[in-house]
């Protein structure tokens, strides 16, 4: 077991130093015209360049087919969703970041007017869902034991047991990081990264896909900013560089500083 | 939970006693009362869509999806590259590697000593080596 940990946690790293690598490359090159396309040559990258020339072409033919695979189940859970009046959001961010406290703070404001359900995505334990449906919030949890990021099938395999009809309001939190996420879409309406100041000042730079890939960036845990010191402009700057389109806000779940900022910019 | 399962089981014997529609109607009717049990698994971390629940002594291989909606009763040995939803699996159960079982009940007892198979809406029995050897009544 420890040795496949091993190798896992390995894979991972070598990903992401490409994915670092390749972006940051491809971000000097040609930002920010044809973001889509860029984000798609980037993706290409991942692994295919870790096996042989023997299995190559077959390697590359998966991998895309299992990407076409999770966008068209993305495809098809946005309009499932769609066809009930659901609004959904996807939210990803590190371990520690706030995305419990942000979705049980919205969950709480929110609850007169719409009937939330909140899949929740951890390696392991259903803390985090727990926390949340104390917010009277339906919650299933997914552990997705190796995995590190949730995907479209994992999102339809539960939506397909559901009436939609009972429901107005989703919300899924990815597993807690900043890089897997990056690799499928969910089908949700918007995307929206979470990360806080503690995770320092150079977090968005040094995580560029998930900010391409968002629609809403939130900056947490403002109430810590004056003693940790963190670079609040730089961090929004970061973000405006990286996705002209993204809407940031700065939070305090803790305090419910912007909270309601943040609702209405989601438009609930 | 544990008296619709009886229920299934006793079904089992006599599967003409009862109609598809009926037969899949006691079925949504377990579903919704599985509670969520999967701390007591020996294996690797599966995936777990809840609600899943596991009696004693379930044996996971690696890569294993399972649910939503999956019982597993005692004694089961699940092979790498499962895939499990809304589907029940009684006791003293052997299912082999890349299995992707949908809405299925697998009878006590059974062996899927086999590879690579997908079944949706059917009652597998018996201790096969093959497909082909199983028994199979779709629903």
């Amino acid at each position: 077991m420890i040795d496949k940990h091993i190798i896992f946690f390995g894979w991972r790293i070598i990903i992401f130093t490409l994915k670092f690598i390749y972006s940051t490359y491809q971000f000097e090159l040609i930002m920010p015209n044809n973001n889509e396309e860029e984000i798609s040559r980037i993706k290409e990258l991942e692994s295919i360049n870790l096996s042989s020339d023997e299995i190559r072409d077959s390697v590359v033919y998966t991998k895309k087919q299992v990407e076409k695979e999770n966008e068209l189940l993305a495809s098809k859970i946005n309009l499932d969703l769609k066809n009930n009046q659901i609004k959904s959001f996807d939210i990803v961010g590190a371990i520690g970041a706030g995305k419990t406290e942000i979705i049980s703070q919205i969950v709480d404001k929110v609850q007169k007017k719409y009937r939330t359900l909140v899949i929740c995505g951890d390696i392991t334990t259903r803390v985090d869902a727990d926390r949340i449906e104390a917010h009277n919030a339906e919650t299933v949890q997914i552990n997705t034991g190796r995995e590190c990021a949730l995907n479209a099938y994992h999102i339809h395999q539960i939506i397909k047991n559901k009436d939609l009809q009972n429901y107005d309001l989703l919300f899924i939190e990815n597993v807690g990081n900043l890089i897997c996420p990056s690799d499928f879409i969910l089908g949700t309406d918007k995307r929206i990264v979470v990360v806080s100041t503690t995770e320092g000042e150079w977090v968005i730079e040094k995580h560029p896909m998930l900010f391409k890939m968002s629609d809403i960036a939130v900056i947490n845990k403002i109430d810590l900013k004056e003693r940790l010191g963190t670079d609040i402009e730089k961090m929004i700057a970061d973000a405006k560089k990286l996705n002209p389109k993204i809407e940031v806000v700065t939070t305090s779940a803790k305090t419910g500083t912007n909270i309601e900022k943040l609702i209405s910019i989601m438009g609930l | 939970m544990k008296e619709e399962l009886k229920a299934i089981e006793r079904i089992l014997v006599d599967i003409k006693s009862i109609s598809k529609e009926e037969l899949n109607n006691m079925l949504k009717s377990l579903f919704t009362k599985i509670s969520n049990h999967i701390d007591n698994y020996i294996g690797d971390y599966p995936t777990f869509i809840e609600p899943v629940y596991l009696e004693g002594n379930v044996e996971i291989g690696d890569d294993v999806l399972l649910g939503p909606n999956v019982y597993i009763g005692a004694n089961v040995k699940i092979g790498d590259y499962v895939e499990l939803s809304n589907t029940i699996i009684f006791d003293d159960v052997i299912l082999g590697n890349n299995l992707k079982l949908e809405n299925c009940i697998i009878a006590p007892n059974s062996h899927l000593n086999f590879e690579n198979f997908k079944c949706n809406s059917t009652i597998l029995s018996g201790k096969a080596d093959s497909e082909k050897n199983l028994t199979k009544l779709s629903f």
